[in-house]
């Protein structure tokens, strides 16, 4: 870059014996509408920001089927949520008991229900069509979270993490399911 | 700094101040994340149901998105489909009978809460255009679990067997979270 000389006004330019002016250090500059302006801005991203970032939770269900396929009962695990947000759980299928379960129980149930089995329980959700969406989040929630504590307990039965199947399904409640749920 | 003799109020340095609001800018410029072009449509909020095990985040592109919401007016629940993508929405909203000009290229369609045959063929339309797309159900926690299961068969009826549910994470969520 070039430069001009302006012809004495240039602070480099120091004539010997010179009249003595006032030294000018630096310069002022009002730095007020910048700021005005930066706070404007800072209070229209603070407010337009939305901190809350919506997260996924991926679910699979089991597709259309024209074969059932037979499984164990005894491998079975239903999971049942009645209308009013109770838990309640059956192992098997038909006729055997159904038991309530604690909201905060749902999570060392399942790890242990899945640590007896091995590999092998399946896990079925049956929710009333008039509980709330909440309820079974929660439910899902719980279950999601024993699955992480699942691998620990797995490592210390010898099995590996990456032989982990899950085998989870969120299932219709049949009429016998809601009869007996009222039932309890 | 020059001292004058005479001392006419006080002078406070601005600098750290400024400093700091330029640094809270500049972190809230980039961490900005605007409302969907969908959510800028719709006249009620979903509050989300909370959930902490699974922190994946909702892509931006590429999901089709059951909307199950409450409107606060009337409070009753709302339905509607979202797709992410511009490009691929004529093609999977011109599926449905009796819908063209600018509603095809809206950034979600309002559907009737029942009409579970619409829901059918949108999310057939869906896979059609972009097998590879991503289905989530984005509903309100308060919603009974009903209207979401009828998402749910129409979604496995029509092959759709792996999707998601939209939530929020727990310590985000906002102070009235009791539900439930």
């Amino acid at each position: 870059m070039g430069s001009v000389d302006l012809g004495g006004g240039g602070r480099s330019h120091k004539k010997a014996g010179g009249v003595k002016k006032p030294k000018r250090i630096g310069f002022a500059l009002d730095m007020t509408p910048l700021v005005d302006v930066a706070f404007l801005l800072l209070t229209f991203f603070m407010f337009a920001t939305t901190m809350a970032q919506p997260q996924i939770m991926e679910i699979s269900v089991p597709p259309n089927l024209e074969v059932p396929i037979d499984v164990a009962e005894s491998n079975l695990l239903t999971i049942m949520v009645r209308g009013d947000g109770r838990v309640f759980y059956q192992r098997g299928a038909g006729t055997n008991p159904i038991q309530p379960l604690k909201p905060e129980e749902v999570r060392t149930f399942a790890v242990q229900a899945n640590a007896e089995k091995g590999n092998a329980l399946i896990t079925t959700l049956k929710v009333d069509p008039t509980a709330k969406y909440s309820q079974l989040v929660k439910v899902l929630d719980e279950l999601n979270i024993a699955e992480g504590e699942l691998t620990t307990k797995y490592k210390q039965q010898g099995i590996e993490s990456g032989k982990r199947e899950r085998k989870f399904a969120i299932v219709a409640m049949t009429p016998d399911d809601k009869a007996a749920l009222t039932a309890l | 700094m020059a001292h004058k003799p005479k001392r006419v109020g006080f002078k406070l340095d601005m600098t750290p101040l400024v400093d700091v609001a330029f640094l809270l800018l500049t972190f809230f410029m980039f961490t900005a994340k605007f409302k969907s072009d969908a959510e800028n449509e719709q006249k009620y909020e979903i509050k989300r149901p909370t959930a902490s095990a699974d922190t994946t985040r909702l892509p931006d592109a590429g999901t089709a998105i059951v909307k199950i919401g409450i409107d606060p007016k009337t409070n009753d629940t709302v339905l509607a489909y979202a797709v992410s993508n511009e490009k691929d929405r004529s093609g999977i909203y011109g599926a449905v009978e009796g819908i063209g000009g600018d509603a095809l290229h809206r950034a979600q369609l309002e559907l009737a809460k029942d009409d579970t045959n619409k829901l059918k063929t949108l999310v057939l339309a869906t896979r059609r255009q972009d097998p590879k797309i991503k289905f989530a159900i984005d509903a309100d926690r308060r919603v009974s679990y009903g209207r979401i299961q009828t998402v749910m068969d129409a979604f496995r009826s029509q092959g759709a067997t792996i999707f998601n549910f939209v939530t929020v994470s727990g310590a985000d969520a906002p102070k009235d979270d009791k539900a439930g």
